[in-house]
């Protein structure tokens, strides 16, 4: 499953994952934006893997953010943004 | 950490002859670090490339980036950076890439946006004096009437901070568009983009050659900021071949996020 996301005056935000027994798996964020220290992106992956599929994008969002802690600088992405890439992927039709 | 300002550091101009694209990526590594270890003054370095490429940025995913089949039947290789953005289309001579090598505390207590504008206003100001209406977009772009002309990337390692940018002086679009899988979907939506087969803001509004746009562009740094003529050492080019070789030229890198 597939989802992209533009952050208003960001960038773009790719998921791409899996559900099995209704759980998010296989989890790959990507996109154009920027990361420090770049490890961040595998911690992302980490903290999304098995997160209920049903849970709206502001509960993923609070787990990334709890998981990521303040010393992980963003720019032109956000926990936020990339909760909503992870819910287009769960909402290919909508 | 205090704020220090351009003009506290003998920057040091490299600008060496054309270097296979894996190695300009390790060169960004190793270079960064060296400057971070005060081996090194705050270096300007000019890329001139060997082959045509598509360098992806640190978080992308090659497989939704690449057309794979396209960029092997153009021959073009695919390597991955250090920095995070987006990805860039590289065919000798029709882009401009440099990289800033600088201690970050000439960045220090800055927004990522502030410190993207700081980095950029001396080329800004060199693409004025050639006469081009310039300016910075955020959030990493560098913009004119006539399109985008650039995309600048950071990272930070070790206390230093990395600044590169590429610049499009005149991209084959419809080629790029056989490789690039992003562009084609960001172009779908912007007509007057998706007609044109080339992509050549800085060629079409300088009527200038990719050599003296460079050569602009170093005067300019080199008034406003001093700089001096430099070189890679021996040291510096066998550890960024190395490294090149067990990193940047590698499937286990290049598909890190696959």
């Amino acid at each position: 499953m597939h989802g992209e996301y533009k952050m208003p005056g960001g960038k773009l935000v790719v998921a791409d994952l899996d559900v099995r027994n209704g759980k998010l798996t296989r989890v790959r964020i990507s996109g154009d934006f920027f990361l420090e220290p770049d490890s961040a992106l595998t911690m992302i992956d980490i903290a999304l893997e098995g997160l209920p599929a049903n849970a709206d994008s502001t509960q993923h969002a609070a787990v990334l953010r709890a998981a990521l802690g303040p010393n992980v600088l963003m720019y032109g992405v956000s926990p936020e943004a990339i909760a909503v890439a992870v819910q287009r992927a769960l909402e290919p039709t909508s | 950490m205090s704020r220090t300002g351009w003009n506290d550091y003998n920057w040091q101009l490299v600008h060496a002859l054309p270097q296979p694209p894996a190695l300009h990526m390790a060169l960004d590594e190793v270079l960064t670090d060296e400057v971070a270890a005060r081996r090194r003054p705050p270096t300007l370095r000019v890329w001139e490339w060997s082959a045509s490429c598509v360098v992806i940025g640190r978080f992308q995913s090659l497989r939704n980036e690449v057309d794979a089949e396209g960029a092997q039947r153009h021959g073009i290789e695919v390597v991955r950076r250090i920095s995070g953005g987006g990805a860039m289309f590289i065919e000798p001579g029709n882009t401009i890439t440099y990289s800033l090598y600088a201690p970050e505390s000439l960045v220090a207590g800055m927004s990522f946006q502030e410190s993207y504008e700081f980095m950029d206003a001396w080329v800004i100001d060199a693409l004025q004096g050639l006469g081009i209406h310039a300016w910075y977009q955020p959030l990493n772009d560098i913009t004119s009437p006539g399109g985008k002309i650039a995309g600048a990337a950071q990272t930070r390692r070790g206390g230093a901070v990395l600044h590169h940018v590429t610049m499009a002086y005149d991209i084959d679009s419809t080629k790029m568009l056989e490789v690039l899988r992003i562009g084609r979907e960001k172009l779908s939506d912007k007509a007057t983009q998706s007609a044109a087969k080339r992509v050549d803001p800085l060629r079409s509004q300088t009527g200038l050659a990719r050599a003296d746009v460079i050569d602009k562009m170093v005067t300019t740094f080199r008034t406003r900021h001093g700089l001096a003529a430099g070189r890679l050492s021996a040291d510096e080019l066998d550890r960024a071949k190395a490294l090149a070789a067990s990193k940047f030229s590698t499937a286990a890198w290049t598909g890190i996020v696959p």
